[in-house]
């Protein structure tokens, strides 16, 4: 039986028995971004000779956190909820050559997570956010989330939601992230391309992907996946006037700036280099 | 021709890659399988040209295409 | 707070640092090359000495935006293969649990120095013992801790630098439970030649000869090997419940029992080797002060003149280490008294412990409670003597 070519990256199994399938429910979109993360992370091994054994995977916890479980070939952490961008830049501060890329979700980036996320993008630290959007708290029942539309009912706005939802691609790009893009799981190569860019934008680049949520939202994987190809529109189009009610997806920022670390190098050269310096 | 592998162990019948398949090459299986699944089969794969967009969004690592440039492997 | 422009460790010899420095200075000669932390009175000294020192020594320094994220650092970093601490004060310590309850049960080495002011809520910025009993059970969940108590400048630097030095051995956080004296108070510190104090790190895979494809990350050991990310060992940290290859399905009660059950055990069942106190006095003694940090300054003044003054035979036992508590070597040390006086900086902490190991070797437990500031050795006597006139 031929294998899935990304098979190689993932743990099928280990001294305690199988891992796969993916936890995640049948349809779920988070594991089409595994899909196309590690597809991402394979051209970038191949064309820049990067080594495997430098890229980290950081996950927080929900659907998408577990993409960071116990599946990856990869080093990888499953940690705290809202806090894999903490985690991951005191990684960077101890090594900066690995290349860290974090599996998070809309609640968990943009709730509990909300103040790292704004900080992590301020300071610009050389790191890839993959942040699943599917507009509410998956492995929790379906509750409301930052990221959830008015009037939406969930478990727990069974009336209808009475906030507004972040656009979190502003949110990132205002705290000060020099790569900002929207996908959705419906535009497979536009997601893959992307992540690449991620991985080589030296800064932090902050990439939302809009996922379907068969289970909570009661709809098959197919028809939603249909619905977010629907829903969604080019940055030009939005541009020009005719999103309409659509969400713009495409690259919304991709500026040059140094990172964190390389900031914070400078600072270390300058002390190292002159010992009788005032500062 | 183009051959179409499913891992009945990984595929969780979610059809997404029959939704996407350009050359409607896939169809549902009519039968549901023993874990409740409903999982891709072959259609008419003298249709697949290899573009292997099923692979790429397949969420569980579950189906593979294999072309003759794969040498039977 | 002059800042040393060296780009070395600190020279061989005697110093005069404020306690904050010293902790700073200490976890420097430990080899920690990572900082993060969050202001906080009064334990922000410490952060500060760290921002000078860290970039002149080749580390690397970051103030982050809350005590969280400040503990989440440390997970990164110590991963990553670096020896990583943070410093805060009794409320960012109840921020810092969750933390430290994931850092247990992913056994990763890291060091929290709490300068502890009293609670609760705001309280105040003096000192403090309160956060004793927290730094044991604070956080969720089972899993036994390490915790010290510095009493003095030069304790801020030797006990700084065995907190790593624990944390690397048993891969576990490890807790320093310093008081606002202790981090303020400016004393002589006595530093040993570099080759005179002893450094451990941590067992690594490589050194057991595993290589990553028999690696088990929770396995191999009571403390496993830790592998360190960009080697190749593809090691995935997690803190549900797992089997030693990491893996966090087919969960039983056995499963359960044997992880939680070993992270438990490589601490209590090891407490000879870990835990240490310091004695007084106790041959043929009638009564016991048993105390711990700074109480252990102004405790042993009491201690030695009640002993002159009055010829009370009273003893003197200092916890050094708070937990894991070394109960049965206070059994061992104390055979049979009469009183047992537990002064402490809150309203009876440590005597709950204290009470469980020698409830049948003693006729009373008498606590010496002081809130906010620091016993004298007269308001101790004061106590001793009303119970043995």
């Amino acid at each position: 039986m031929k294998k899935h070519p990304m098979l190689k990256y993932l743990k099928e199994e280990a001294a305690a028995g199988p891992r796969l399938p993916l936890i995640l429910c049948p349809g779920c979109g988070a594991g089409q971004v595994l899909n196309y993360a590690l597809r991402a992370v394979d051209a970038v091994i191949q064309e820049d000779g990067l080594r495997k054994e430098d890229f980290v995977f950081i996950s927080g916890v929900g659907c998408s956190s577990r993409l960071a479980s116990h599946y990856l070939n990869f080093d990888s952490a499953w940690t705290l909820h809202g806090r894999a961008l903490a985690v991951a830049t005191g990684a960077l501060l101890a090594n900066p050559k690995l290349k860290i890329i974090v599996f998070t979700g809309d609640g968990d980036a943009a709730a509990i997570g909300g103040n790292h996320l704004i900080h992590t993008c301020r300071r610009n630290l050389d790191l890839t956010i993959l942040c699943v959007n599917n507009g509410l708290y998956g492995m929790t029942g379906g509750q409301v989330a930052p990221t959830t539309p008015f009037g939406v009912r969930t478990v727990t706005t069974p009336y209808g939601n009475v906030e507004d939802e972040f656009d979190l691609c502003r949110l990132a790009q205002t705290a000060g992230a020099t790569y900002v893009a929207r996908w959705s799981t419906a535009h497979p190569h536009q997601t893959i391309k992307t992540i690449q860019k991620g991985i080589r934008k030296n800064g932090t680049a902050f990439i939302e992907i809009l996922s379907q949520c068969p289970v909570h939202l009661k709809k098959t994987p197919a028809e939603m996946f249909r619905q977010l190809k629907k829903s969604t529109v080019s940055l030009k189009k939005a541009a020009a006037g005719r999103a309409g009610s659509r969400i713009p997806v495409g690259e919304f920022c991709d500026i040059d700036k140094p990172d964190w670390i390389t900031r914070y190098q400078n600072v270390i050269d300058r002390l190292q280099s002159d010992e009788r310096t005032h500062e | 021709m183009n051959k179409l592998h499913v891992n009945a162990a990984y595929c969780k019948g979610c059809l997404i890659c029959v939704e996407v398949c350009p050359a409607a090459a896939i169809r549902p299986c009519p039968m549901i399988n023993s874990r409740g699944y409903t999982l891709p089969e072959e259609d008419d794969m003298s249709r697949c040209t290899g573009c292997r967009l099923c692979e790429t969004v397949c969420p569980d690592f579950a189906v593979a295409i294999e072309t003759d440039e794969d040498g039977g492997e | 707070m002059s800042p040393d422009r060296s780009t070395d460790l600190l020279k061989p010899g005697v110093h005069y640092l404020q306690g904050a420095q010293a902790c700073a200075e200490g976890a420097l000669m430990a080899g920690c090359r990572v900082y993060a932390g969050y202001p906080i009175t009064p334990a922000t000294e410490i952060m500060e000495h760290a921002a000078h020192r860290l970039p002149r020594v080749g580390g690397r320094f970051i103030q982050m935006e809350d005590e969280i994220s400040s503990a989440s650092v440390l997970l990164g970093a110590s991963w990553a293969g670096a020896k990583a601490m943070t410093a805060t004060s009794s409320p960012g310590f109840s921020l810092m649990q969750e933390v430290i309850s994931f850092a247990i049960m992913t056994e990763t080495p890291l060091v929290i120095v709490d300068v502890q002011r009293p609670g609760p809520g705001q309280g105040y910025i003096s000192t403090s013992q309160e956060d004793v009993m927290q730094a044991r059970w604070g956080h969720h969940g089972e899993g036994s801790i390490i915790a010290l108590s510095p009493a003095s400048a030069q304790d801020m630097f030797d006990f700084t630098i065995e907190a790593f030095n624990l944390a690397e051995r048993w891969r576990t956080p490890v807790l320093v439970m310093a008081e606002e004296t202790v981090a303020h108070m400016r004393e002589r510190v006595v530093v040993p030649p570099a080759d005179a104090i002893p450094i451990v790190n941590r067992t690594t895979p490589q050194d057991l000869g595993i290589p990553p494809q028999s690696y088990l990350p929770y396995g191999h050991a009571q403390v496993p090997p830790m592998a360190v990310w960009g080697q190749g060992y593809n090691i995935n940290h997690v803190s549900l419940v797992h089997h030693a290859d990491g893996n966090v399905t087919r969960y039983n009660p056995a499963v359960h029992l044997e992880n939680v059950g070993r992270i438990h055990r490589k601490i209590e069942d090891n407490v000879d080797a870990i835990a240490r106190l310091e004695t007084r006095g106790l041959d043929g003694c009638r009564h016991v002060l048993i105390c711990y940090g700074s109480v252990s300054r102004t405790g042993i003044e009491a201690v030695r003149e009640a002993r002159e003054q009055r010829g009370i035979p009273i003893g003197f036992i200092r916890l050094n280490t708070l937990w894991p508590f070394p109960e049965r070597r206070l059994r061992d040390l104390v055979p049979e008294v009469d009183a047992v006086f537990v002064p402490e900086m809150n309203l009876g902490m440590m005597i709950h412990p204290v009470t469980e190991a020698l409830r049948d070797r003693c006729r009373r437990v008498v606590p010496i409670p002081s809130l906010g500031s620091l016993h004298s050795p007269g308001a101790i006597l004061a106590r001793i003597y009303e119970e043995i006139p």
